[in-house]
């Protein structure tokens, strides 16, 4: 208990006042210290991630994180952001959900990271979102590496932000060009059973494409005798064009038991599954994926004229051992970018509401490989909205159909299908924000 | 398969050995001895609920009030299995184990305890009770400067009761694993297990509405046996992927669908934990990049975790439902409004996978919808309702210095509860900091309020499921902390009686680095005060 002596005059002071008093009384170390924010020192930014290094959806993702401390490690060596280097805390949660709590629970109250970035997989993010509670603590997550439209509800996930187009947008996307292309044909689906697939239902319902065979999997149950299953549905049904929504390992299982099995169909590969170094390492035989068509909302990996892929796989050279430079490697870089531009972005004290701030203010005119547009705006946290299509060469490098990038764009919603005129920003150069 | 059923009372009576006490005598006064410097005294309140106070030769002035959990309300047949055998017998307990009373009196805290003169849901008789005992004990030991509660399960609900009613009475209070806001919450959870297994597993249990008398007493006892018979066949069936012969419609409707599925979407509609005494829903065996390990976390631990959480809530379900049915003249339990696909809304995402996806989630919740004439839902007895909410409920207002713990992965008394008094008291505190505020303009003078609650978690570990060679779970070792009922380390218990003899002692909830630190020494505590455990599913639809 304390007393304040008042003149006459200042006796109506008002409740916010007397708040305010309470706190430089009770709190004065902390009311005129500047404000430290949990993660940040005067040399470190301190980062976390949760994904899968091992089980059997880890192929291809468990890429991801060496791929964003390359270039961390890159920017780190030129001086960093406002002279702190970045650190990234990398947790595997083995694609399991409960698994992915625990570890953000520890990247929290352990490794007292400032906030996570590029965490993966649909239920995993949902999962923690319900429990560790990362909007209510006002932890950022910046970039989840899914396309659920869910994370677009900035009620429910006021502090996560998507990057990757939703899977609405690109089931949309796809259909119209299946519409285009494949009319007539008997079409078949294989789907992750779970918002992910849903999402892809709700999208492809949206254009107007119906299936003539739908093979719904439930998440982790994909294996070789699973997909012995899917495709003697696929093959009994007479399915001639295959569009494949799951995980590059259920899109391997399914490639090559249909190669196995001598199922001879055009596959569409959505985003999530179609990375052609993963589906080799998986055992999908080259030439069973030759002629599949891919979709994608970065440049090829393999497209050494874009000016991102070829800084990016400078900085796998030299500092991600040269690993074989694929669509994970470009996504850990790309997110890696992404991430400083948005610390750069935050100020030099950077606080958590600042860096969720920064975002939605800034965040549309952020550098990015991606050849759509960024939709981050004030309560909006929709990163990129756009798809071009491509078909895979016996190289197995997925090359844009029609010989140059068409990207198209959509909504979550009920938005038409337009052909994008988006202008990407120039490669920051030496590829160092400085936003 | 370790089928602990930490409800009953088993373990409760089995703590008290170390009592070992001479006959009750049922009079105005208690008998006393003293053995090694405790005087132990022994007696029966006015109610006949016995009871015994403890006193060291280095008396400190503070009792320690406590309050045991639910006891079942009527003998169990030597046949059923696990609990069969069970007797009524009235023996007070004045600490949860004998470790931690021999501790606290070694400390020099008086220790008191009853049995209540009821068994079952006795809320109300045991307030009462625990009103008297403190009388007697200040009686008895009139050096007694201060008086900290503190209770076990419904001994928690008892104790957060005594100290909304009778703050005079005490200087701090501390509901342990507690039940809380009132027996309707505990009640939907259970009757929502014993309603999923009625509908998937055996539609011969009753499960509720039990006769009056012998005939009631008959049909409980039979539906003990059910229930234990259908959680044995889940355990075959897990594995095979077959349901149990006794399924009837839900078995032929959802053959599709692995009955894993169905037995977790029955935790999960009612609100069970998914970590369990020897399930952490996050570990296979072999390598973790094998598939058998993938599936086996993804699919089959969390199913397996809620089988062993069922064996407690199905038992809680049969004998809470008749026990207030019995007490309140008729059925109370009414789920014909329960939207249960909204009731797994969330988790139905992050479970997907084990619940074998959208498909299969949707084939269920269908099979469930109350439209299903082979999915019956319960109606209540409007009488027998209003009986029953006459029983004691807590409103949550924090009265004295308070420290809640719960285990994040209790199957009995779920973490929720702590959660639903922890909302509550902010809505208190953040009136009361209103209320300063609002005096502060007319006496200039700012009287911050004090912080009366604080919630202790008792998290389990992240991973520690354990495999044999042959890759099959280990069931038969002690259950992991934070997980089961009421299962704390003696450590974690003493911690407890720490912080609310201190606050009983200083009137102020220990705070700062001192708490800090003794919630660090204390292993699997933590007071993060972000955590959030989901409320009870009943409080959700309030």
């Amino acid at each position: 208990m304390f007393g304040l002596r008042r003149t006459r005059r200042a006796v109506l002071a008002s409740a916010t006042l007397a708040a305010g008093a309470l706190a430089l009384t009770v709190l004065p170390a902390q009311a005129f210290n500047a404000h430290t924010e949990v993660g940040v020192s005067a040399t470190q930014i301190k980062l976390g991630i949760t994904i899968p290094l091992t089980g059997i959806a880890a192929p291809g993702y468990n890429k991801i994180p060496s791929a964003m401390n390359a270039y961390f490690n890159y920017v780190n060596d030129n001086g960093g952001v406002y002279g702190r280097k970045i650190s990234l805390v990398v947790k595997d949660d083995a694609y399991l959900p409960t698994q992915a709590v625990n570890k953000t629970n520890e990247l929290i109250l352990k490794d007292k990271v400032f906030a996570v970035v590029g965490a993966l997989g649909t239920a995993n993010n949902i999962a923690v979102a319900r429990s560790v509670n990362l909007g209510r603590r006002g932890i950022p997550s910046l970039f989840v590496n899914t396309g659920y439209s869910g994370f677009a509800n900035t009620k429910a996930y006021p502090s996560t932000f998507a990057l990757f187009p939703s899977y609405i947008m690109e089931a949309k996307i796809m259909g119209q060009y299946l519409k285009e292309n494949f009319a007539g044909k008997k079409l078949g689906l294989i789907y992750q059973d779970d918002d992910f697939g849903s999402d892809a239902l709700a999208g492809f319902k949206q254009a107007g494409v119906k299936f003539d065979v739908s093979v719904p999997y439930a998440s982790g149950s994909q294996s070789a005798q699973t997909a012995q299953g899917w495709v003697g549905k696929l093959k009994s049904a007479g399915a001639e064009v295959v569009v494949m929504f799951g995980v590059t390992t259920a899109s391997g299982a399914a490639l090559a038991t249909s190669a196995a099995l001598g199922y001879k169909a055009q596959w569409i590969l959505g985003s999530v599954g179609g990375d052609a170094t993963t589906l080799k390492a998986v055992g999908v035989p080259p030439y069973v994926l030759t002629g599949a068509i891919g979709a994608s909302f970065l440049p090829a990996p393999t497209d050494t004229s874009d000016e991102y892929i070829s800084f990016f796989q400078g900085i796998n050279a030299k500092y991600n051992g040269g690993v074989t430079f694929d669509n994970n490697v470009l996504v850990g870089m790309n997110t890696a970018m992404m991430t400083v531009e948005a610390l750069r972005a935050a100020g030099s004290n950077p606080t958590r509401a600042k860096l969720i701030s920064a975002l939605e203010t800034k965040g549309s005119s952020f550098a990015s490989a991606s050849l759509s547009p960024i939709g981050y705006a004030k309560g909006v946290h929709v990163g990129y909205t756009g798809y071009w299509f491509g078909q895979y060469n016996s190289a197995g490098e997925l090359k844009p159909v029609g010989g140059a990038y068409s990207v198209y764009t959509t909504d979550s919603g009920t938005g038409a299908i337009v052909k994008s005129t988006y202008k990407r920003p120039a490669l920051p150069t030496n590829g160092l924000p400085s936003n | 398969m370790n089928k602990k059923i930490s409800i009953l009372a088993i373990g409760a009576l089995a703590s008290l050995a170390f009592t070992a006490m001479p006959t009750v005598a049922r009079a105005a006064d208690p008998a006393c001895a003293t053995v090694s410097f405790v005087t132990t005294c022994q007696g029966a309140t006015s109610d006949g609920a016995a009871y015994v106070m403890q006193v060291p030769a280095n008396f400190n002035g503070t009792l320690l009030l406590y309050s045991h959990g639910y006891r079942l309300p009527v003998d169990i047949p030597a046949g059923i299995p696990i609990v069969g055998g069970y007797k009524v017998v009235k023996l007070p307990q004045q600490a949860p184990d004998a470790t931690v009373a021999a501790t606290l009196l070694g400390k020099g805290f008086g220790l008191a305890g009853s049995a209540f003169p009821v068994q079952g849901w006795n809320a109300d008789a045991g307030v009462k009770s625990d009103v008297e005992l403190i009388g007697l004990f200040r009686k008895q030991f009139p050096t007694t400067q201060k008086v900290a509660a503190w209770g076990s399960s419904l001994g928690g609900f008892i104790t957060q009761a005594l100290a909304e009613q009778h703050p005079e009475l005490l200087n701090a209070a501390a509901p342990m694993c507690p039940a809380i806001g009132s027996v309707e919450a505990e009640l939907t959870m259970a009757s929502d297990v014993l309603w999923g297994l009625k509908t998937f597993f055996d539609p011969s249990i009753k499960g509720h509405n039990y006769s009056a008398g012998a005939a009631g007493y008959a049909e409980a006892m039979g539906d003990l046996v059910k229930v234990f018979t259908v959680l044995g066949k889940m355990q075959s069936a897990i594995a095979t992927n077959v349901w149990p012969d006794t399924s009837g419609p839900a078995g032929q409707a959802l053959a599709a669908i692995p009955p894993r599925s169905a037995l977790l979407m029955i935790g999960l509609m009612a609100g069970l934990p998914t970590q369990s005494p020897h399930f952490d829903s996050t570990t296979g065996p072999g390598s973790p990049n094998s598939s058998a390990y993938t599936s086996f976390a993804l699919a089959a631990s969390p199913a397996l975790a809620i089988l062993e959480n069922i064996a407690n809530a199905g038992v809680l379900g049969v004998m809470v439902t008749y026990d207030i049915e019995q007490q309140s003249g008729g059925p109370v339990i009414d789920n014909t409004g329960t939207d249960y696909s909204a009731r797994v809304a969330t988790e139905s995402a992050s479970f997907n996978a084990a619940l074998s996806g959208n498909t299969a989630i949707g084939g269920m919740l269908a099979f469930l919808n109350p439209a299903n004439p082979a999915a019956p839902r319960w109606s209540a007895d409007p009488t027998a309702v209003a009986k029953m909410r006459t029983l004691a409920s807590h409103t949550g207002k924090i009265n004295v210095p308070t420290i809640a713990i719960a285990a994040v992965a209790d199957p009995v008394t779920p973490a929720g509860n702590v959660q639903w008094l922890a909302d509550k008291y902010a809505a208190q505190y953040a009136a009361e900091k209103a209320a300063a505020l609002k005096d502060f303009l007319t006496t200039h003078t700012y009287v911050a309020p004090k912080k009366n609650f604080l919630a202790i978690w008792n998290p389990p570990a992240q991973s520690y499921t354990k495999f044999a060679a042959t890759g099959a779970p280990i069931t038969n070792t002690p259950s992991a902390n934070g997980t089961d009922h009421c299962n704390y380390t003696d450590a974690q218990l003493l911690t407890v009686a720490d912080l609310v003899t201190t606050a009983a002692n200083t009137g102020h909830l220990k705070s700062g680095g001192p708490l800090t630190t003794e919630i660090r020494k204390t292993a699997g505590l933590s007071i993060d005060p972000n955590f959030r455990a989901p409320l009870l599913k009943f409080y959700n639809e309030q």
